[in-house]
């Protein structure tokens, strides 16, 4: 009976302890699940899905790496920073910051991109990313992130449709500091009022992640420092 | 007059090809031996300096199964196990216990990360025990919290990157709808704290109506002390279990073995192809030279003279491929280190190849003594070649 107890009792305590080593990883884990995401750039949580979703006709994807300052440096900077009419801000938007270009393919044949940026909500970081066709035409909006009461109201797919089929000459006379905007921009409605900040933190992605991709791959301009992108 | 080395050398340069792959083959062995034993170094030591970076040895936590807990969390339920804050009095009782720290760990469902929603997770913790633990931690912006009771958020290095938060912002912890704000930003530490957000303990257990419960209790044991002891007396406290570091780092030591001793098999065979090689190098050399060898000692050298003559080849292919072997490990380290870090389940953070100047040395010693065993057999056959026979082409052949 003895000897039974402390078979129990040895089992019990090597049970407890692979428990409790478990829990350790567990919290290792979850509390890194943030660093996991860590990293300064943008990319789709889910490629292989989210890819498929936001551009139905696609049949693959290639993604390419790179940076403002890969691409042209301080002179890009300045460039991007005055066509979006505002200061790349805070610690984080910074000159390095990596961004991931998905080139959609269909077949072999090229058929458009999609393009996430970070940007600063009132709660937290917000990941705007953008279906853009061959043309720099908006095909589909995606909030992948947003910390907000009323998240869900502009991460909708009715408030994404009111982007579809702008593009960055629309967002050009949108002014991201006043949120000021004419025309097609003018149009687009803030699904959430209370949530204003964030709405305007949306159309300011929108107009950057257009501009960066203007630089990048529309019209990329050579600059003193420019050099090519990574491909994976 | 031209010495045995330039002798050796020479000869090595007369079928360069079959020199050139010899040494190359040398060079693979050289450089999966340094690999390894960099790997088996620097697995250690990212692994113990994980740990240390920990803060605490010891850690005490409600008893059940976490795996459990784990998935109902991931399901969006609060799975985690509790303890009464009490037992902190009772663990400082404890003479082999420096410093304690409890912590509260809870985590939300935010709907809004990604499409299918994601876990956000906060640890509540006192300041004062808890930095006295991570003496370690070091501020970017702002400081610990004003307040034990404040609404006020420190956010690990990354944690902050992802939201975007400086000091002075708010945070908004999902499902309770109830903001934070941010009043510290940690540097990078390189451990799972830098993903992690940190408010006030009583803070989260009024948030979470778990006053007077925790989740852990961090423990510091005294430098002198038995640790050993310490955990046996804290198995007896009711409803909780211990959970020593050392032992974690020993079962990670032990699953890691399994791999290690895979690994150091095929260093073992990559080695005893690479000796193979040497012999089979050498020995057809010296078939190729038996009139040379024999011409040699007809003019006077003595069987010795030839046997170190050979030897000496080995030496050469073998100190220059185990040179090579070793560059090739130090340049290919980081590649090395990626590709251990995709097949391992659990790799700590830092590097986990570590090959410092004693192991390239003990490496080339190895590689060495291995190629002269190797050689041996071809120099000793080269010393007994007979002269007259040997010029006659008879023998051997």
């Amino acid at each position: 009976m003895k000897s039974r107890s402390l078979f129990s009792r040895k089992v019990l305590k090597k049970g407890m302890f692979c428990c409790g080593t478990a829990f350790l990883f567990f919290v290792i884990v979850l509390t890194a699940y943030g660093a996991a995401w860590g990293a300064v750039g943008c990319d789709l949580n889910d490629p292989d899905r989210d890819v498929a979703r936001l551009f139905p006709e696609s049949t693959g994807y290639k993604t390419i790496y790179t940076s403002v300052v890969q691409k042209g440096g301080e002179e890009l900077l300045t460039k991007i920073e005055s066509r979006l009419g505002d200061k790349f801000r805070g610690i984080y938007e910074t000159i390095d910051v990596p961004y991931t270009i998905y080139e959609i393919l269909n077949n072999k044949k090229k058929i458009g991109y999609i393009h996430g940026v970070n940007q600063k909500g009132q709660f937290g970081g917000i990941q705007v990313f953008l279906s853009l066709d061959l043309e720099g035409k908006i095909m589909a909006f995606y909030i992948q992130k947003m910390t907000s009461k009323y998240a869900w109201k502009l991460r909708d797919a009715k408030f994404g449709r009111q982007f579809i089929g702008l593009t960055l000459k629309d967002f050009e006379r949108y002014d991201v500091i006043s949120g000021k905007a004419s025309g097609k921009v003018e149009a687009i409605k803030n699904p959430a009022p209370e949530a204003e900040s964030d709405f305007r933190a949306a159309l300011r992605a929108t107009k950057k992640n257009l501009i960066l991709m203007d630089e990048f791959v529309y019209s990329p301009q050579p600059t003193s420092s420019s050099s090519g992108a990574s491909q994976k | 007059m031209i010495t045995k080395f330039q002798v050796a050398y020479k000869n090595l340069l007369r079928k360069k090809v079959r020199s050139l792959l010899t040494l190359i083959g040398i060079a693979l062995s050289a450089w999966v031996l340094v690999s390894l034993l960099g790997f088996n170094h620097g697995y250690e030591t990212a692994l113990n300096k994980d740990i240390d970076n920990m803060g605490f040895q010891m850690m005490i936590m409600a008893k059940g199964c976490p795996y459990e807990a784990a998935t109902m969390m991931l399901k969006g339920g609060t799975g985690l196990r509790y303890m009464k804050q009490s037992i902190l009095e009772t663990i400082e009782k404890e003479p082999e216990v420096e410093k304690t720290t409890p912590i509260l760990m809870q985590a939300v469902f935010d709907p809004n990360k990604g499409e299918s929603g994601g876990i956000a997770a906060y640890l509540g913790v006192e300041p004062k025990s808890f930095s006295e633990m991570k003496t370690f931690f070091k501020f970017r912006q702002g400081g610990w919290f004003t307040d034990g009771n404040a609404y006020e958020a420190v956010m690990g290095y990354e944690a902050a990157e992802l939201e975007q938060r400086e000091i002075g912002d708010m945070i908004l912890m999902p499902e309770k709808n109830i903001q934070f704000e941010v009043v510290g930003i940690l540097d990078r530490t390189g451990t799972q704290d830098d993903g992690t957000i940190f408010v006030p303990l009583k803070t989260l257990q009024k948030i979470f109506n778990r006053t007077d419960e925790l989740t852990i209790v961090g423990i510091k044991v005294r430098k002198d002390a038995d640790s050993n002891r310490l955990e046996q007396k804290l198995y007896t406290l009711p409803d909780v279990q211990v959970v020593s570091l050392a032992q974690v780092k020993q079962t990670i030591m032990r699953l890691i073995s399994t791999a290690k001793v895979m690994v150091l098999s095929i260093a073992v065979i990559a080695i005893l192809i690479a000796m193979v090689g040497v012999i089979n190098t050498i020995l057809m050399s010296v078939h190729e030279r038996f009139q040379e060898i024999g011409i040699l000692k007809t003019i006077g050298a003595m069987p010795w003279d030839i046997f170190k003559l050979i030897w000496i080849e080995t030496l050469i292919l073998c100190a220059t491929g185990g040179i090579l072997g070793i560059i090739l490990a130090l340049i290919l380290s980081k590649v090395t280190d990626m590709v251990i870090r995709s097949v391992l389940p659990y790799s700590p953070s830092g590097g986990l190849v570590l090959i410092d100047l004693k192991l390239v040395l003990f490496t080339l010693a190895a590689i060495l003594c291995i190629g002269l065993l190797s050689g041996l057999y071809p120099a000793w056959k080269a010393g007994r070649i007979r002269p007259l026979e040997a010029i006659r082409g008879e023998v051997g052949r």
